[in-house]
């Protein structure tokens, strides 16, 4: 009984810890019920498809896929060709979608190949490729758009003539997808178009899990030694869950975008890697193992800690700047926590299972050649 | 790889190739220039009402006066503009199409209000050079800009 409560509280101890955190906080905030539904509401359909794009990454052995970063960047590369070209609305908004596509496809192949070479060292090759990835998006953004890509809105433009300004209005395509089908609940406003389109995204990886293409991807992520030997192209698979998974950022930064109505064309996808990583962490998420329920319980949770740590911060010391730091050292902290717990838990599991192979030989068992963890 | 999926390859690159021109007709955004101005079309003078509201696609309605301009923004090529003559009660309510690369369009609410040829109702807006529109003359109203503006001043007939 003790040994099953260690598992569980080892297994949820992020979770767990932020359910405390917030336990402790949301009294000291006494921020309006109202208040706090309505925008846990809101920012559930601002983030929830972002960190669906997560998920194929983890079940395909290659840990939280801070890759991600590079379809942000092609989700805002699409949404400021559709401001430039004055296409407005729903049309607009799938417009930037299709043409985040290609760019994403690119992306994504490149981060999957790189990270063929990098086995084993996933997650710091994507965090790594993300920051070399963001000089290139630079020199688009800052040098070609409007010299080499014609941009024909001068009001994108810097003075100089080239680049684009460093704020980008969306006033054409803000919040189209929420309003789309406009829904009120006790004074709360739903946007329900928003959440359709995060079902459709959460029913497509449920139904990608059953096709073959998806089992090999579970396959390679339980051992790709053994996926190799059973015939299954691993490196091949591997690209094709990056790709996926970059696609689904970049239509995620989409709804994102449009929900905030205005991209910061230098840094708003900087961060969003960082913040749908913890939030899935959060969730109770690890880094071999996420599902749906831990994206949404993970989105809810992070969001909840974002709106009332820097009122409680402020309640407590009179600072709101207080929770301005909490959330950056929680978002990080989680992070580090889940990949410190993830490396303790390998090192646990080689360790019991080398006492055992001991054991064994010890009592003059004949033992099958293997059997350490992948 | 067979026949059906080639097939089925070449109708997803097709439609994914095509969608995003049937996107961008769609939704095009336009600057509507609602204008009150009296025009004339054929030698016949179409003036407007005292006071007139027009709505577009169920927006609005914008209260106007004679020779005023009130500015409002659409998506797509087809919209329906309802315009309503405070002193009579009389209304009219009419489709109209933007050409999908005009960005700024006249809609000349006298036209459509006097029964003119659907070929006036809109034009292409060009704006005046800055010095030639009097500063005075630049009202603000609420959210839309209103610009009393002489006729015929920035009409550019197709």
């Amino acid at each position: 009984m003790i040994s099953r409560l260690r598992i569980f509280f080892i297994n949820n101890a992020v979770a767990i810890l932020i359910l405390l955190l917030i336990a402790v906080a949301l009294p000291v905030a006494k921020l309006p019920a109202k208040f706090l539904a309505q925008e846990i509401l809101l920012r559930l359909g601002r983030d929830t498809f972002l960190v669906l794009a997560l998920l194929l990454p983890i079940m395909a052995g290659m840990g939280l896929n801070f890759g991600m970063v590079l379809g942000a960047m092609a989700g805002q590369l699409g949404l400021m060709f559709i401001t430039d070209w004055g296409v407005v609305g729903i049309p607009g908004l799938l417009l930037a979608m299709i043409l985040s596509l290609p760019i994403s496809v690119l992306l994504g192949w490149l981060c999957g190949a790189i990270m063929n070479r990098a086995k084993g060292r996933e997650m710091v090759t994507g965090f790594i490729l993300a920051f070399f990835m963001n000089g290139i998006y630079m020199m688009v953004v800052l040098y070609a758009m409007g010299s080499l890509i014609p941009i024909f809105n001068p009001e994108m433009l810097l003075s100089r003539g080239y680049g684009i300004r460093n704020v980008v209005g969306l006033e054409g395509v803000r919040q189209a997808f929420d309003n789309f089908i406009p829904l009120r609940i006790h004074g709360l406003k739903v946007p329900v178009f928003s959440y359709l389109l995060i079902a459709a995204g959460a029913a497509f990886l449920v139904w990608f899990r059953r096709t073959k293409l998806g089992q090999d991807m579970r396959a390679v992520g339980q051992d790709r030694a053994v996926a190799a030997a059973a015939g299954i192209p691993v490196d091949r698979t591997r690209i094709l869950a990056i790709i996926i998974s970059t696609v689904l950022a970049g239509l995620g930064q989409v709804i994102f975008l449009q929900n905030m109505g205005t991209i910061n064309s230098i840094s708003s996808h900087e961060q969003i890697g960082m913040f749908s990583i913890a939030a899935l962490l959060i969730g109770g998420a690890s880094v071999t193992r996420a599902t749906i329920p831990n994206v949404i319980i993970g989105v809810i949770l992070f969001h909840m800690m974002f709106l009332v740590s820097p009122m409680a911060g402020k309640n407590l010391i009179g600072s709101g700047m207080l929770g301005e730091y909490f959330r950056q050292f929680v978002s990080y902290g989680v992070i580090a926590l889940a990949l410190v717990l993830y490396e303790w838990k390998r090192v646990s599991q080689e360790n019991e299972s080398r006492a055992s192979l001991r054991r064994e030989a010890a009592a003059g068992t004949p033992k099958p050649a293997g059997g350490g963890a992948a | 790889m067979t026949h059906r999926s080639l097939i089925q390859r070449a109708g997803a690159a097709l439609l994914l190739a095509s969608l995003p021109a049937v996107l961008f007709y769609c939704g095009k955004g336009h600057t509507l220039l609602l204008d009150t101005n009296a025009v004339t079309i054929d030698g016949k003078e179409y003036a407007s009402a005292d006071t007139v509201n027009v709505a577009v696609d169920g927006h609005g309605p914008e209260s106007m006066g004679r020779a005023e301009r009130a500015q409002v923004t659409v998506g797509g090529p087809r919209h329906t503009i309802a315009i309503e003559v405070a002193t009579d009660d009389r209304k009219v309510v009419r489709r109209i199409s933007i050409p999908t690369f005009m960005d700024t369009a006249l809609v000349s609410v006298p036209a459509i209000l006097g029964g003119a040829p659907r070929q006036h109702w809109v034009t292409k807006f060009t704006a005046p050079p800055s010095g030639d529109a009097p500063v005075e003359q630049i009202q603000q109203q609420e959210s839309s800009i209103v610009l009393a503006a002489p006729p015929s001043a920035a009409v550019t007939k197709p």
